[in-house]
């Protein structure tokens, strides 16, 4: 590969100075044209690689034909560190992984702890306050997928939209934890504070008002016929590889896997949720294309977000007042043992597995992102899209470069 | 007519006696290169700003605020500035020549596209019989300027970028000129100034959108394919900034890069233009005819009114233009080229039957 | 089915590597972390899995009807000390039909870090089998694309080991 980019520093077309001999012996002058693949570096600078992914795209034209992801840029060591600071210390870096879902970071790395605890005691209301605060989040994550993926479209309208309700999203957790982005608020053993007085009621406001400007996402992109064209058929990952490729979460859904670890491995209070019936989990139903396109992962974002209202408004209603933090020693030492606990954060299952001798220092603390194995499937749709497209495919994908990397 | 502006009308009557008239003409031709100049790029400064604004308010933002007082009026001055004083650079494994002689092609036919534009019956700056033909001509060689710069800049987003525009306006042209032929059958002139005089009656709505059925659709299809020839979204492919990085201007920057911007805006107010002579009643409104009735055809306030008339319609369409970026997602280059001639050139050539059979019906 | 039902399962029909089954303590009421001496591990159980005969596993594990697991969620390695002669290969499977987890555990000699790749059964094992070869030096015969994946090409040394020693300069760059 490398002795083919050298070859591209000539320029990818190539005019042969002698005119070409046919077999029969006169001189061929309108072959000696010659085309080759060209090879792009999409990336690491690049408005649409939502960070600093770098893809090595070989080009036909305006046609890809083959694809090969370079990851790393932003590599930060996130495993290394889990295994040199201690248990509570760590916190703070779940926040860095995934920056736009900071709090379901949170969550995870607490519950992968929580499960080598067994028999500590989780108060109701941290539990409560855990799931306002993820779901949130996962509309401010969704918010931003939606909103970056109409600039990958090229609308840019839609992303101030999104921000607009974002900020009100940002603002509420800075009430509650004093941080916007990297909040490290919930946990080993509850969340660190309790909301402060009428956060709750602002919350409901919040969704008063989001599940209106919410129709105008639907109306602005979502069905916008140009936006249909550009993602319906585009990107198409059929449901056998999806599984192949170990995706989850919005990639999965929307190639029609019905599976969301909320409803189907439920964890915190998700489980009686399930029972009462409050969310739905959305499919991708190929409704303007075939399933598994980007229109169906799009779709599937934002349809969530009203699912995670339900939920938000479901724990506002049932929420109580009591202690938010179990009874959990200020020098944490984890019982020897090992847990993998994956939680579904809003681009798929964000799994923790945790090592512990029964020392201060965890023996490995793997994070198992889900933009890293939804990349991983890049190399195999990418061939044969258009540049275009290739761009839409991406922005489908809604990858995290912090979280590839780590 | 053909030849003179009108600056030289002026200097014929102010000049004393004994200059030679060759020293007039080229004077005319002087201050009318200049004045043209200056309105455009005042122009295109007031359309930047404005793009702010309105996209600003589009997004729930302000847009520019702080320069110059009050809404950030100075803003485009400021910017104007700041481009100004960038270096000047020129990448290392361009090809010089190209490189630099790119913008001012742009620049060049864009103006020459531009001064063919009438801003009222005695205020032009040269009075083509063929203008529409000339502003076609000249408005398609800009074409020439955007695939050089992307083959001199040695990048290879530009060159998708240039190779996208080169597809794209060949596409194009071909709805834009047969949907200008609507309204050329109405009206019967290549002229612009005839064509827009020639909508003075009814009180100056005798606009041609209005007097033949099929001009409409026309409208629409011209519309359509002014936006894909001037590259303003949803078909801003060239430069389609989150695939091409920013297409064939990727690699300039500074005073030449301002002056791909100068040429876009430029060329979104000569279409603009285009559509409000030959489509909607050119300097021709009711105001322009109480003007031309209370002070009098040729009069100081009548020009001015006409003029202003032209101004806001084209303005209109710029503004149009405008909405239509903020709101609509860019569509793919297949979808483009398809669009293209799948569908308009079809339509456009149905167009031009049916005004055609109407034209001679009634 | 539970976890004793899958082991019960994997042991009736044979599996080929399967080793046998660690199972975690039960929680102790009112326990206070921290303070007591903990009488064993706790956690997830999981099953002990021959690294040689990984893919045998897998294949079993993906398809057998009564099985079924379609999707690995995660490959990763652990080493536990820098004395200790094994690294620990953490899978971990997931069905989606039976809302069901896996967690499989290897031991693999220090000495030799080669095990057959499980890419042929999961294209998911891909990237992850890329990390655990460059974090721990592991050798996965028979992977597609054995490149490094999130470090630079020519970097020294597999980090995620415990005797790793931290790199003094990286090309002329001081780390210290």
């Amino acid at each position: 590969m490398r002795t083919a980019m050298a070859a591209e520093q000539h320029g990818s077309m190539t005019l042969e100075k002698e005119a070409r001999v046919l077999p029969s012996g006169e001189k061929e002058f309108f072959l000696d044209v010659h085309t080759q693949d060209m090879e792009v570096n999409f990336g690491p600078q690049h408005p649409a690689t939502h960070g600093v992914m770098r893809i090595l795209i070989r080009a036909d034209g305006e046609i890809v034909t083959g694809a090969q992801p370079h990851l790393g840029y932003l590599h930060r060591c996130a495993e290394k560190i889990g295994e040199s600071v201690e248990w509570l210390q760590y916190l703070p870096y779940t926040d860095r992984y995934d920056y736009l879902s900071a709090m379901n970071n949170n969550l995870g790395y607490s519950m992968a702890v929580e499960a080598l605890m067994p028999g500590l005691e989780i108060p109701r209301r941290s539990h409560m306050i855990r799931t306002i605060c993820a779901e949130l989040n996962r509309i401010g994550s969704h918010l931003i997928a939606f909103g970056t993926y109409g600039l990958d479209i090229g609308a840019f309208t839609p992303f101030f939209y999104a921000f607009r309700e974002r900020e009100w999203i940002m603002s509420l957790f800075e009430k509650i934890c004093g941080a916007r982005l990297t909040y490290s608020f919930i946990r080993i053993g509850g969340v660190f504070n309790d909301a402060p007085p009428g956060w709750l009621q602002e919350i409901e406001r919040f969704c008063d008002v989001f599940e209106e400007k919410w129709k105008e996402y639907v109306d602005l992109l979502v069905l916008n016929q140009i936006f249909v064209k550009r993602t319906a058929n585009v990107g198409v990952i059929p449901k056998e590889m999806a599984l192949d490729f170990g995706l989850t979460g919005p990639m999965l859904r929307g190639s029609g896997v019905d599976f969301d670890l909320r409803r189907d491995m439920p964890y915190s209070l998700y489980g009686e949720m399930v029972k009462q019936g409050v969310f739905d989990v959305v499919l991708g139903r190929g409704e303007k294309g075939t399933v598994g396109d980007c229109w169906d992962r799009t779709y599937c974002r934002v349809y969530e977000m009203i699912e995670c209202i339900k939920i938000v408004r479901w724990c506002l209603d049932n929420i109580a007042p009591g202690p938010v933090l179990g009874d959990v020693p200020k020098v944490l030492r984890i019982p020897p043992g090992e847990a993998y606990v994956g939680i579904e954060n809003p681009r798929g299952e964000l799994g923790h597995y945790v090592v512990s001798d029964g020392g201060k220092i965890a023996v490995r603390v793997r994070v198992r992102g889900p933009s890293f194995t939804n990349v991983a499937i890049l190399e195999e749709i990418l061939p044969g899209a258009l540049i275009a497209d290739a761009i839409a495919i991406i922005g489908s994908t809604d990858v995290v470069i912090g979280e590839t990397d780590r | 007519m053909e030849g003179g502006n009108a600056f030289l009308t002026l200097l014929q009557k102010l000049a004393p006696a004994g200059v030679p008239p060759w020293v007039l003409v080229l004077s005319a031709a002087l201050v009318g290169i200049v004045v043209l100049i200056g309105l455009v790029s005042v122009f295109v400064m007031f359309s930047v700003w404005l793009e702010r604004k309105v996209s600003g308010h589009i997004q729930c933002r302000y847009g520019p605020m702080y320069a110059g007082g009050w809404h950030g009026w100075a803003q485009s001055l400021a910017d104007t500035v700041k481009l100004l004083a960038k270096e000047d650079l020129i990448p290392l494994g361009s090809d010089k020549p190209l490189f630099v002689l790119a913008p001012a092609i742009m620049l060049a036919s864009i103006f020459g596209a531009l001064a063919v534009m009438p801003l009222a019956p005695s205020l032009y700056f040269t009075n083509l019989n063929l203008g529409l033909f000339a502003i076609l001509a000249m408005s398609s060689m800009t074409t020439i300027g955007v695939v050089m710069a992307g083959w001199a800049s040695n990048s290879k987003w530009a060159l998708y970028g240039s190779m996208r525009e080169a597809a794209q306006v060949v596409a194009y042209e071909i709805p834009l000129g047969i949907s200008l032929l609507v309204p050329l059958m109405v009206v019967g002139t290549f002229n612009l100034r005839e064509a827009s005089s020639q909508q003075a009656v009814w009180l100056g709505m005798h606009w041609v959108i209005f007097q033949n059925p099929f001009v409409i659709p026309a409208f629409v299809l011209f519309f359509i394919a002014a936006l894909a020839e001037t590259k303003r979204a949803p078909f801003d492919l060239p430069e389609a900034e989150s695939e091409l990085v920013a297409g064939f201007m990727t690699e300039y920057s500074g005073l030449r890069w301002s002056f791909f911007f100068l040429e876009e805006y430029a060329a979104m107010f000569l279409m603009s233009v285009v559509a409000a002579v030959f489509f909607l009643g050119g300097f021709e409104s009711p105001l322009t005819h109480l003007a031309r009735r209370s002070f009098g055809e040729g009069s100081a306030i009548h020009e001015l009114v006409a003029a202003g008339t032209l101004l806001a319609k084209a303005m209109f369409g710029v503004f149009l233009m405008m909405w239509l970026r903020w709101t609509l997602p860019r569509v793919r280059i297949d979808q483009v080229m398809g669009m293209g001639y799948k569908y308009l050139t079809p339509l456009a050539l149905v167009c031009v039957l049916g005004a055609g059979v109407w034209e001679a019906i009634f | 089915m539970n976890f004793e039902g899958i082991h019960d399962r994997l042991r009736v029909i044979r599996v080929p590597g399967l080793l046998g089954a660690d199972l975690p303590r039960p929680p102790i009421p009112g326990e206070k972390h921290g303070k007591d001496k903990d009488p064993g591990r706790s956690g997830d159980p999981f099953v002990l899995v021959d690294p040689q005969r990984i893919v045998e596993f897998l294949h079993v594990c993906r398809d057998e009807d009564r099985l079924r697991f379609e999707v690995l969620v995660d490959l990763t390695a652990t080493d536990p000390k820098a004395e200790d002669p094994n690294l620990w290969i953490g899978m971990n499977l997931l069905s989606i039909e039976r809302r069901q987890r896996l967690a499989i555990k290897a031991l693999l000699p220090k000495s030799e870090l080669r095990m057959p790749s499980s890419t042929s059964i999961y294209r998911a094992a891909q990237w992850h089998e890329r990390e655990c070869a460059e974090m721990f030096g592991i050798t996965f015969i028979g992977h597609p694309d054995p490149r490094h994946i999130l470090l630079p090409d020519d970097w020294v040394g597999f980090p995620l080991r415990k005797d790793y020693v931290f790199p003094k300069e990286y090309h002329g760059i001081s780390c210290e």
